[in-house]
């Protein structure tokens, strides 16, 4: 009975049918012809035209994709409430291994290869983002298939309370704050004494100091050691004092002038003292290297600042 | 005030499985999926046509219906029945409904 010219109705089926499994089709066909037509018929009577009829039976079934998902049994989403607790854990557990890893991997190849620092840095940031897109598209292609995988679906462990993370115990975050402490002091310190080191001198003896000397000429250096000391201040308020929002917000402004006074620092070239490279008989590569390395730290600790206090918020 | 997106979504989350029962009720006399919307109607479920035909089939595969062809009309129509199956879980989830409505008539009485 089919036309020569299809109708709205045959292009609809078609469409349904295309999207179901071969050996329903035929039974699924001769169903919905009948459905559609009794449907039609309905409207008729009702007094539309039969353009109009059609057009409103076919828009109250919807979308083909839909119906045949229907007809098919299949979910309409990627990844349901049954493994998505499973997925986001197994994403992050390869996220925060397998990243790290190939950019250091990566980094250090490029080291040993003896490329210079912009090279290692941004072949290692390349390698990271490229292993991160990989492990998120790979991961999700595994779930959206056994998400599909018909019984017998396999069984998710049972979770027990077992599983709750260990809380961070007090001892554990004043062994943490001590730590701070002594590194802060030890670093402060190199630092302050670092133009009397005697690494390095000059023809008359005198010691040629490791950092820019630019940075005392300035006095930046001591804003940054103040913002150091500062933060560890914060750190011992976190300890001692009840967590609120304006201490949550005093740490991540004073992290973030930290991180970004370093990086400043680093890309207008006033960390090391050339005079110092130069005595030392250090390769060009040497200062670009240095500032590669503290501005991939520098983004790493912002951007876990970020993280944290987005997770301090959230636990409030 | 009630959102009506809100109050929608939880009448749908309070109706779902119900259309089933309702189907498995209705078709112990044989019927055609187009019929069978009606009747659905008439008797005060709203189901839309998408969900009604495929969950036909899906009752079907599982063995709570049965189907026949009756090619006898003009247009041959598929005719569903409830099965011995079906018979069974449409009492077993009529005395779960009997037992819901139960509690909460003790539910309101009570405050």
């Amino acid at each position: 009975m089919t036309t020569s010219t299809p109708t709205l109705t045959d292009r609809y089926i078609e469409a349904t049918l295309r999207r179901v499994p071969s050996r329903q089709r035929p039974d699924i066909e001769r169903e919905l012809r009948t459905s559609i037509a009794d449907a039609v018929d309905d409207r008729l009577e009702a007094g539309a035209t039969p353009a109009e009829a059609e057009v409103a039976v076919l828009t109250d079934l919807g979308e083909p994709a839909r119906l045949a998902a229907g007809y098919a049994d299949r979910p309409l989403h990627l990844i349901g409430p049954g493994f998505y607790v499973e997925y986001t854990k197994l994403l992050r557990v390869l996220l925060v291994t397998v990243v790290p890893a190939a950019a250091a991997g990566v980094g250090l190849a490029r080291v040993l290869l003896r490329r210079d620092a912009s090279a290692v840095v941004g072949d290692a940031v390349g390698a990271g983002f490229t292993a991160a897109l990989h492990v998120v598209f790979w991961t999700t292609v595994l779930f959206t298939l056994v998400e599909r995988a018909r019984s017998p679906r396999p069984p998710t462990r049972r979770w027990t309370p077992d599983a709750l993370p260990e809380p961070v115990s007090r001892r554990t975050r004043y062994a943490e704050l001590i730590a701070e402490t002594v590194a802060m002091v030890v670093f402060t310190s190199f630092i302050l004494i670092s133009p009397v080191l005697r690494f390095q001198t000059d023809g008359d003896g005198h010691a040629i100091g490791l950092l820019d000397p630019w940075l005392w000429d300035s006095g930046l250096i001591y804003a940054f050691l103040g913002l150091l000391v500062v933060s560890l201040g914060l750190s011992f308020a976190k300890y001692y004092v009840n967590p609120s929002i304006p201490l949550a917000i005093g740490r991540a402004a004073v992290e973030l002038a930290t991180g970004l006074t370093l990086i400043w620092l680093a890309v207008n070239d006033h960390i090391l003292n050339p005079a110092f490279v130069a005595a030392a008989g250090w390769s060009a590569g040497a200062t670009r290297w240095t500032t590669g390395i503290i501005i991939v730290i520098c983004i790493g600790s912002l951007v876990s600042a970020v993280v944290n206090g987005l997770r301090d918020y959230r636990q409030r | 005030m009630l959102d009506d997106e809100m109050l929608s979504t939880h009448l749908q989350e309070l109706r779902r499985g119900t259309v089933v029962l309702a189907c498995l009720l209705i078709l112990r006399k044989p019927n055609y999926g187009y019929a069978l919307l009606h009747l659905l109607e008439r008797s005060g479920f709203t189901v839309d046509a998408n969900t009604l035909y495929p969950l036909l089939r899906r009752l079907e595969k599982q063995g709570l219906l049965t189907s026949d062809w009756n090619t006898d009309e003009s247009r041959p129509r598929k005719f569903y029945r409830t099965s011995d199956l079906g018979e069974e879980l449409a009492r077993t989830l009529s005395r779960d409904w009997d037992e819901l409505h139960a509690a909460f008539r003790t539910l309101k009485d009570e405050p």
